[in-house]
């Protein structure tokens, strides 16, 4: 039979790209026979907005600004890969204060960015009530950043050799109470998604990851560790501060989306005490060291533990103002495969569960428009962007 | 075991496909490989279970360097004329440590195998290279565009340095 033939019999479900699970776009081709998944496909690209080639035009301080608006979840992850990886090929180290509260910032937003997806995966199965209350808890977190860095979102708290912020007590405080609001609430959940039959009824066995599959995919975060691969990047290879104040490795054997629940809640208990040990043992000393504006030649890779799972970033330098090349690796691409592996076999409403499990981040893995230019359109130099930037605010 | 030994170990099961002098850095491996021995090298790692498919990166090399005061790139494995060059990166990883293998190939002839029949997720970062660098990787099981619209002009790679953007005008 010729494949034209073979198309024909086969029925295919578009889905997308106008927010197939989450409010993003990506699209899916979601072969089925009857009810049942036969085939998966995945076309991604839609909010590619070209972010490697704009980082070669600035300089090496302007790209951390660009890069920091890949993604709205996990900016504050994109700015310390890539801060260490521009500190390394320096050879300056941040002072110890500045990576204890990049780490602090970067366990505040892995609680925010599982509270979301908590909220969005119980959403996608129909449990609108544990997505009212699991955001409403999230505003904690959200509040606590704006407190500490002026923003909910972009943070902005890197700079190049360090952080731009203080964490004083009256913040300690804040976050203290925040957190001491969130860990029982957080034990509420687990008990939830373990025992709620409804919910049970769209996770338990659902999308099931085996660990050789896991491992032999190369997946990433919860995603691996649901499936009992121990992959975390703040263990493997500590950085920033996390030599000083280690995570434990959470790890669940399951597989299904059940057990991507378990392991991304019981993470949070791992980030709400490293956030409780570093406020009380925050280390003295300045916020920054300078970092001269050309970079030395060289080549250096910067892997650090996103909420979706291992961030991974080349960058090279030729020794100019401005950085060569810079590799953005974002744990949402590793992920992608195991959704397309585990759908055969599922019935079509468990799709937007499995695009959910891993917790997908389109903007992450996409980095392009096209302009349709009207005639009558005006184009901004960037130059004249700034000052109006500068004017408006002044 | 730490990270020196897993690189060493690495350094030692790539040893016969190594093309001139491997470089340790810290926690990274540099291996570079002839083309023809890419899936040999890849196969190695993943027979002996060393780490994983962490990313592919592609770079564009064109000679003579675009900007002045820069120093030049280091001669091809091959060691052939400098000319225009791509680079594909394999960074796998295992813990901290990270190796790298890495294959060069003249703009005139940008062909690289598929790595899909030994890690079938390399598929993303093959079409990648193939849609924002112009690589031909022989064999992919998708050769469609991933990241970049349907509609985007044939022979126009936007990671290529001489990419401007001005190529776009009036589309």
């Amino acid at each position: 039979m010729d494949t034209q033939q073979e198309l024909r019999k086969k029925f295919v479900v578009p889905i997308g790209p106008q927010h197939p699970a989450l409010k993003e776009p990506g699209h899916f081709e979601i072969t089925v026979d009857g009810e049942i998944v036969t085939a998966a496909s995945a076309r991604l690209g839609y909010v590619h907005r070209g972010i490697e080639k704009g980082v070669e035009k600035g300089n090496w301080a302007q790209g951390m600004y660009m890069l920091e608006r890949i993604c709205g979840i996990c900016s504050h992850v994109h700015a310390t890969a890539y801060a260490l990886g521009v500190e390394a090929l320096a050879g300056v180290q941040a002072p110890p204060r500045a990576q204890a509260i990049r780490v602090l910032v970067a366990e505040l937003e892995r609680v925010h960015s599982h509270f979301l997806w908590l909220g969005v995966a119980a959403h996608e199965g129909g449990f609108d009530t544990l997505f009212m209350y699991s955001w409403r808890d999230r505003e904690l977190i959200m509040d606590v950043l704006e407190g500490l860095t002026g923003n909910r979102v972009n943070y902005s708290c890197n700079v190049l050799g360090g952080v731009k912020f203080d964490v004083d007590e009256t913040q300690a405080d804040a976050i203290r109470k925040a957190i001491d609001f969130l860990e029982p609430r957080t034990h509420h959940y687990l008990k939830v998604v373990t025992t709620d039959e409804t919910l049970i009824g769209r996770t338990r066995g659902v999308g099931r990851l085996n660990q050789e599959q896991a491992d032999a995919l190369g997946a990433v975060g919860p995603t691996a560790r649901a499936s009992g691969v121990p992959r975390d990047i703040r263990v493997d290879a500590p950085y920033a501060a996390y030599p000083d104040f280690p995570v434990k490795t959470i790890t669940a054997t399951a597989g299904d989306l059940e057990a991507k629940f378990v392991c991304r809640l019981q993470e949070l208990f791992e980030s709400y005490r490293v956030i409780r040990e570093i406020l009380d043992k925050l280390p003295p000393g300045d916020l920054t060291v300078k970092v001269k504006p050309r970079v030395p030649a060289g080549e250096t890779i910067s892997r650090v533990e996103a909420p979706r799972g291992e961030l991974f970033y080349y960058l090279k330098s030729s020794g100019g103002p401005n950085p060569d090349r810079v590799k953005v690796r974002t744990p949402s691409l590793c992920n992608w495969g195991t959704v397309l592996v585990t759908a055969p076999g599922h019935k079509l409403a468990d799709v937007p569960m499995l695009i959910a499990g891993i917790d997908p981040c389109f903007s992450c893995n996409d980095r392009l428009v096209t302009i349709h230019r009207r005639a009558d359109a005006e184009t901004w130099t960037w130059a004249r962007l700034r000052q109006y930037g500068i004017e408006y605010y002044r | 075991m730490d990270t020196a030994q897993t690189l060493t170990t690495a350094q030692t099961l790539l040893q016969p496909v190594t093309v001139g002098a491997p470089k340790i850095e810290g926690h990274r491996l540099d291996i570079p490989v002839k083309r023809e021995d890419l899936l040999r090298a890849v196969k190695i790692l993943v027979d002996a279970h060393w780490g994983y498919l962490s990313a592919i990166t592609g770079l564009d090399l064109p000679w003579p360097k675009p900007k002045p005061g820069i120093k030049p790139a280091e001669p091809a494995p091959e060691a052939g004329p400098l000319e225009d060059e791509l680079e594909a990166l394999y960074h796998f990883a295992s813990g901290a440590a990270v190796a790298t293998i890495r294959v060069r190939v003249p703009y005139h002839d940008t062909r690289i195998p598929s790595i899909c029949p030994i890690i079938p997720s390399a598929t993303l970062y093959e079409r990648e290279l193939q849609e924002m660098l112009g690589f031909i990787v022989e064999g992919t099981p998708v050769p469609d565009k991933l990241l970049l619209p349907d509609d985007w002009p044939a022979g126009l790679y936007p990671l290529r340095k001489s990419f401007t953007g001005a190529e776009l005008a009036g589309k």
